[in-house]
């Protein structure tokens, strides 16, 4: 079989075109969209602890967290109607309960250091968070290691030197800043 | 010298196969979300699904999920050694004009 140089060249770019695809709609999909979910939520929901008063600030993050869970479910179920994985089914039920059981030792860690005060439990929930990030950075490579350093260090800037503004700064940076990142990957990876 | 791949070279098999191995090896993608993904009929990508598997480089998977027929397809590992080499025959094809 021979083809031209020029023939070559296109079948490249259409490959490349279809790699490129095929990354931002199938490999990216979820990723992108967990990140945008849980970015809107943070930014809501840390304005709404910088403005609001404490008992529809602790409505808030409530109802907030529930549509997060929902729609990450949603996103999920989804994604798993799309591409199925054959040999990551069981690390899928294992990362599902490594989420589960963080969220219970940070409710348990919250518990012991009681009482804390809500810029301690946001800093609270977002270390736990943040290791589980970098737990499924290292393990699975999800996503850049350098990110969750990154949010855990913008995180301990707000809460040690700028505590009158922390909420604000964890809702722009922490919040925004999830929201750019999704971005990024759904248009530029 | 790598070798062209008649099977593959065909533009719509090219771009299947090009999805397919941008998957991890064992992961598999459905039907209908691969027709949206190349913008084809069903009948169509149908068509060259069956060339392809005839051919090894996929496996069409079907299964039922909720009661309704799913098919889902992956690369095999010749389907991506195959593949694999056909980009580089394309690849040489392009230095050896400059």
């Amino acid at each position: 079989m021979n083809i031209s140089p020029t023939e070559a060249e296109e079948s490249l770019a259409a490959i490349q075109a279809m790699v490129q695809k095929t990354r931002r709609s199938i490999s990216s999909s979820g990723a992108y969209l967990f990140l945008i979910i849980w970015g809107c939520i943070w930014l809501v929901g840390f304005m709404g602890s910088q403005f609001l008063p404490a008992p529809i600030n602790g409505w808030l993050w409530l109802v907030l967290d529930t549509i997060g869970g929902v729609l990450s479910a949603i996103v999920g179920i989804r994604m798993g109607q799309q591409v199925r994985s054959t040999t990551h089914n069981h690390s899928g039920k294992r990362i599902g309960a490594f989420w589960l059981l963080l969220f219970l030792y940070c409710i348990a860690a919250i518990t012991v250091a009681w009482p804390v005060d809500g810029k301690q439990a946001s800093m609270f929930i977002i270390l736990f968070v943040m290791v589980g990030w970098l737990a499924m950075s290292l393990l699975y490579s999800f996503t850049p290691v350098w990110v969750g350093l990154a949010f855990t260090g913008i995180s301990l800037v707000g809460y040690f030197l700028l505590p009158e503004y922390f909420y604000l700064w964890m809702a722009i940076l922490g919040g925004g800043g999830l929201i750019a990142l999704g971005l990024y990957i759904r248009y530029r990876w | 010298m790598a070798e062209l791949n008649e099977t593959i070279h065909q533009p719509v098999r090219l771009r299947i196969m090009a999805a397919l191995v941008t998957l991890s090896p064992g992961d598999e993608v459905e039907f209908t979300y691969l027709r949206q993904l190349l913008d084809v009929t069903d009948g169509n990508l149908g068509a060259h699904l069956r060339k392809l598997e005839e051919a090894t480089y996929i496996t069409l998977n079907k299964v039922f999920v909720d009661r309704k027929p799913r098919t889902f397809v992956s690369a095999t590992l010749r389907g991506r050694a195959v593949f694999a080499e056909h980009v580089k025959a394309l690849e040489e094809i392009l230095k050896s004009k400059k």
